[in-house]
């Protein structure tokens, strides 16, 4: 492998962004004929990689060299003249168009006046599909797919512009085994052919499968590269996380109390169906699940953002019924989103973040207490530490970790004693992920209960008590911390 | 800016970053000022370049012709805030300013029984409350049925105006022939001085600092911001979008009654088509003024600001003998531009 041409070097890439530096110092070089599997944690910087590859965002410091071109930035059409494709993590298709029209989205192939020659545009499509193995009406609306469908139009898509150095973002996130395999054999094609390939993947599980090489970045620096047959996952992870794992999860024994929340038998959406768990006081109770078991549902049902169709919600023994989220938060409950710009006003600062929750339930012409929104914003920026310790800064200027940690102080000066995390570290930096692991055991050591929703096998079993697993919508086990471990958890997942 | 320097003290570590952060800070607030210079370098050009552009006299008449684009751009700035748009301003300006003409001239008729004239107080007050349930009427339809504020109030622009032909019969108020006059202290309101200041301009002002106020220290004002700053977090905070919407639009067309009533008294007459197009001028004064298009930034200052912009540079353009056919297109270049510059101002705030 080492004698074969390399393709793409990035010598001492820097990526700042305003209050973060995303990527320190990046150096790795991409071979003819390898698959690099690039792994690391959320925040690690890997999105933001391959997006500087694609030229959408710009380094602000390094090269990249190609062939024989050096450049220090890129641009879009700049990246693909170059060779350089890339799949994106979040499709990046047009729903309402066909499948033809977003494979040759602006180069559809044309008649002698300029018409577009539709008989050849959806032959060639139908044989660009065929190649990877997929077998989609290439005229059908591209909404109408299944998401892992769809996921591989956007392959399609970007392969037939001919890339000589190919970026998979998270390509498998979506797709079932059967259609990743397929996806495994077109790679392998593209290797033969000479092609050279950055693969992102959470799946550890697929080094073995597809990786000749492996390389781990943990705070926006390459900690190591490694041929496949050396990363096995003990060595990756602990490349990954960079310490051990207690230091990482600061766990606290708390006494369990009396029941908090009761949820029996609930429904609701597109795929909740029959969910009973009781959470108790003290407790941290964490709820796994594959992409679409459900896990996502569970925090907008239980805080009166999704209507339930059956089922009851006791909080201390009185059952409950949340029509709004004002509901909830009147009973005691708060919600940390799982996608944090659906938690934060980006353009306000610090104070109006911290008290939008004391609006709930309030009367629109009641007066706001801002002599109370800043003693309580000052206190809880010095406690939880947040940088910039600004009140005056808006909080798009702040970095992940600190946004997740302005929210979380917002529940904890309204009161809220039983917090839904969902997803409370995706997009933040490890330093910042201890932090909040730090907060959490806390927040139940002061008398609350978190459930705590994630994807992260790691983080359940380093932080919860008891995990819930959920599969097709529905629980399919209760484990307790002793029998917590990425095998357990997977198998009653999958 | 005094708690931020409470504050720093704590973080001596992050300093450099908070040093960055204050560069972009100060270059921030040096932005927001922008409408505000503009407006004194354009008054400060004209004040050289005519020589009736600086007299009492001149000034007190662009007064009380901006005041009132500028009480309609404070609730369309309210609406703004939200993400919305309101398209019936004017609209609503028009029909509760009919409303209140006809009660104030004719006697009420209700189902064949003839109640009489009412006071004049009472009038107005009518007039008032219609702009007020026009526009929870606006909020109401967006909110229950979630069509886009653009659309919704379009349509309801339309409807206004209908209502307004109905209540006039087409005619203006009063009619030349029959009647009562509109009551002297109307005329006042209008095209009076107060103190040596124009009443209407004053008025405007006043609009301007209670919404100042509202928007400022008020659970309102603070879910206003909220809603058009990220939606899903205001609903993820127990604000209530619903009612939230529903008060800004009633807001504006309270808003609007008033400047339409103040337009009644200074033209002493209403008509259905009243101050028609208005409502892209109110939209172009919030623009200029530096609230954001999208929702949850800006404020009322910036839009009566934007609406003294527009103002002066009409009269500025009357004054320097450009056509009005120019004129037009002057102000519709200053629109274009400022949006440049603001689009161009976020970029670089964002970027840093």
């Amino acid at each position: 492998m080492s004698d074969h041409k390399i393709l793409l070097k990035l010598d001492r890439i820097e990526k700042r962004f305003p209050g973060v530096l995303a990527l320190k110092s990046i150096s790795l070089d991409v071979r003819a004929g390898e698959v690099q599997v690039l792994l690391g944690e959320n925040g690690a910087g890997k999105s933001t990689l391959m997006k500087i590859l694609a030229g959408e965002y710009q380094a602000t410091g390094g090269t990249i060299t190609i062939g024989d071109r050096t450049v220090s930035t890129l641009t879009p059409e700049l990246a693909a003249e170059l060779g350089i494709g890339l799949v994106h993590q979040e499709l990046s298709l047009v729903p309402a168009l066909s499948v033809t029209e977003n494979i040759f989205l602006g180069r559809m192939p044309r008649g002698p006046l300029g018409k577009i020659d539709w008989g050849k545009a959806h032959a060639e499509a139908r044989r660009a599909l065929a190649a990877l193995g997929v077998t989609i009406d290439p005229a059908t609306e591209v909404r109408r797919l299944e998401v892992a469908e769809q996921q591989l139009v956007e392959i399609t898509r970007v392969l037939e512009r001919g890339p000589r150095i190919l970026l998979l973002d998270e390509p498998t996130s979506a797709l079932s085994d059967g259609e990743r395999s397929r996806l495994f054999d077109v790679i392998r094609r593209l290797k033969q052919r000479g092609h050279g390939m950055i693969y992102i993947s959470h799946h550890l599980s697929e080094i073995p499968m597809i990786a000749d090489r492996v390389t781990v970045l943990r705070d926006g620096i390459v900690i190591d590269t490694l041929p496949a047959d050396k990363a096995d996952e003990e060595t990756v992870i602990g490349m990954m996380v960079g310490h051990s794992l207690a230091d990482q999860f600061p766990k606290v024994k708390v006494e369990r109390g009396k029941p908090t929340l009761s949820v029996d038998r609930l429904a609701s959406g597109k795929t909740l169906k029959d969910i009973s768990f009781t959470l108790h006081r003290g407790e941290i109770l964490g709820v796994y699940g594959l992409m679409g078991a459900g896990q996502a549902e569970i925090a907008a049902a239980l805080f009166g953002l999704q209507d339930l169709k059956s089922g009851t919600i006791e909080v201390d023994g009185r059952p409950v019924h949340f029509r709004y989220s004002s509901d909830a938060i009147a009973a005691g409950l708060g919600l940390i989103s799982r996608d944090r710009r659906q938690s934060l006003v980006p353009m306000q600062p610090v104070g109006p973040n911290l008290s939008l929750s004391w609006l709930s339930g309030r009367s629109l012409l009641s007066r706001l207490d801002l002599k109370r929104e800043r003693t309580e914003s000052e206190r809880y920026v010095r406690e939880l530490r947040v940088r910039p310790a600004s009140l005056a800064h808006r909080l798009m200027f702040f970095s992940g970790g600190n946004q997740q940690k302005v929210i979380l102080a917002r529940w904890m000066s309204s009161g809220a004693k039983i917090l839904i995390f969902d997803e409370p570290t995706r997009g933040i930096d490890v330093g910042a992920k201890a932090e909040v692991f730090a907060l959490m055991s806390r927040l139940v050591a002061d008398g609350a209960s978190i459930l705590m929703i994630s994807s992260e096998l790691n983080e359940l079993i380093g932080m919860a008590d008891r995990v819930l697993v959920m599969r097709h919508g529905r629980l399919s086990a209760e484990l307790p911390r002793e029998q917590l471990s990425q095998e357990n958890l997977l198998r009653h997942a999958s | 800016m005094t708690e931020q320097t409470g504050v720093a003290k704590v973080g001596a570590a992050a300093s450099a970053e908070t040093a960055v952060s204050r560069r972009a800070n100060i270059r921030q607030v040096l932005f927001q000022a922008g409408p505000l210079i503009a407006l004194v370098l354009l008054m400060a050009f004209l004040s050289l370049a005519t020589s009736n552009f600086l007299t009492v006299d001149n000034l007190s008449n662009v007064a009380r012709q901006t005041a009132f684009v500028a009480i309609l751009a404070v609730g369309q700035t309210f609406v703004i805030l939200t993400g919305g748009i309101d398209l019936s301003v004017a609209a609503v300006a028009a029909l509760s300013a009919s409303i209140a003409a006809v009660l104030l001239t004719a006697p009420l008729v209700l189902f064949g029984v003839d109640i009489g004239f009412l006071p004049p107080v009472l009038a107005i007050v009518v007039g008032l409350g219609i702009g007020f349930v026009a526009g929870a009427f606006n909020g109401w339809v967006i909110a229950t049925f979630k069509i886009p504020d653009f659309i919704a109030t379009l349509g309801t622009m339309t409807i206004f105006r209908g209502m307004a032909l109905l209540v006039t019969d087409g005619l203006p108020v009063p009619s030349f022939d029959s009647g009562r006059q509109l009551p002297e202290t109307l005329i006042w309101v209008g095209g009076g001085k107060l103190f040596g200041l124009p009443v209407s301009a004053l008025l405007a002002l006043l609009c301007g600092a209670v919404a100042w106020y509202i928007l400022r220290y008020t659970a309102l004002g603070r879910s206003i911001y909220a809603v058009g700053g990220n939606r899903e977090a205001a609903r993820a905070s127990g604000i209530s979008i619903a009612r939230t919407k529903i008060l800004t639009y009633a807001i504006s067309g309270l808003l609007a009654a008033i400047g339409g009533i103040i337009l009644v008294g200074r033209l002493n007459s209403a008509n259905a088509l009243m101050a028609e197009g208005e409502e892209l001028r109110s939209i172009a004064s919030v623009v200029i003024g530096g609230t954001n298009l999208f929702g949850g930034e800006g404020g009322v200052i910036g839009s009566i600001v934007g609406a003294a912009i527009i103002g002066v540079l009409g009269n500025g353009l009357n004054l320097l003998d450009v056509s009005p056919f120019w004129q037009r297109i002057a102000q519709g270049v200053v629109i274009v531009v400022v949006v440049i510059f603001d689009q161009w101002r976020r970029r670089s705030l964002t970027r840093s």
